[in-house]
């Protein structure tokens, strides 16, 4: 029952990657968009991608800390 | 489940690997020395003999390889802050072996959450060094309260926000790409690990080096402004 209830737990903490992919998602689509309309700006295009990317990605990150954590300090 | 807990508990906890005068030193700190003794060595033995006419091939590749991971801290910094990016290039370098130093058995520094909060900290420091440098204390202070005075409370949370981002992602990242390599060589053992390795070993750690680079240059640069 224990285990069970900690799994649970992690794996709603790891629902956190819904958000970051969806922003990742959305983020590249854009970017795609922005590079296929204007081709010579795509280096700076790229590092603002990288720059959002890193910082959606964060959120899941937080999110599998999280659950790692619950899994490390409650099993 | 619970084989699971134990081995990532495992893998969290940072074991002295020896100790000296009575002081453990973790097995991150050992694999620090060895990178820092390879970078050493490395930039001795390659710059002997640096000619200014006439260059040699080793010269003209060391040039090429410094111009152009110094020209990636000095985009980021902008011209104002070319003074940092020494700094900055150096934990570029060290961070991109330091991930990319698990392919040769060894286990990544950067795996150890210490390691990571100790960049991030140095970072945080150098960030706010950065803006006092160039603003001036009186400035520097008076910047908590821009652009208007009701949110300098978040300005103040952001001081312990910033390092705490970034030292989270870093350790997330490596630990996570770790956690999901053992669980692919626990179900496939042959062939497949090689295929997710490239991605989460090679791609993945440069990547995260040079995000932890580039967030650290641009907070560089917004307190600079």
């Amino acid at each position: 029952m224990n285990t069970t209830l900690i799994a649970i737990g992690a794996g709603i903490a790891v629902l956190t990657g819904i958000g970051a992919g969806v922003g990742i998602g959305i983020a590249t689509s854009k970017a795609t968009e922005a590079v296929a309309r204007q081709p010579e700006a795509e280096g700076k295009i790229t590092k603002l991608l990288l720059l959002g990317s890193a910082l959606a990605e964060a959120t899941a990150i937080y999110g599998f800390v999280i659950g790692l954590l619950i899994i490390i300090l409650l099993s | 489940m619970g084989n699971l807990g134990e081995a990532l508990r495992e893998e969290l906890n940072c074991e002295s690997a020896l100790t000296i005068g009575g002081i453990g030193i973790s097995e991150s700190v050992v694999v620090t020395w060895i990178i820092m003794a390879v970078v050493l060595v490395l930039s001795l033995i390659l710059t002997r003999n640096l000619k200014v006419e006439h260059p040699g091939k080793r010269q003209l590749l060391l040039e090429q390889a410094v111009t152009s991971l110094e020209g990636i801290t000095e985009g980021i910094l902008g011209p104002e802050g070319k003074q940092y990016a020494a700094y900055l290039t150096s934990v570029l370098l060290y961070l991109g072996i330091a991930n990319l130093i698990g392919i040769f058995g060894f286990k990544p520094p950067t795996k150890d959450m210490n390691v990571t909060a100790a960049l991030a900290i140095m970072s945080i420091i150098l960030i706010e060094y950065a803006g006092i440098h160039r603003k001036g204390v009186k400035r520097w202070f008076k910047s908590f309260a821009e652009p208007i005075a009701l949110i300098a409370p978040i300005n103040v949370l952001e001081l312990v926000i910033k390092p705490l981002s970034l030292c989270m992602r870093l350790f997330g990242n490596v630990l996570g790409a770790f956690v999901i390599m053992e669980l692919i060589e626990y179900i496939v053992p042959v062939g497949v690990p090689v295929v997710f390795s490239m991605y989460f070993d090679i791609f993945d750690g440069l990547i995260q080096a040079y995000v932890f680079v580039f967030l650290t240059g641009l907070f560089m640069k917004e307190a600079m402004e």
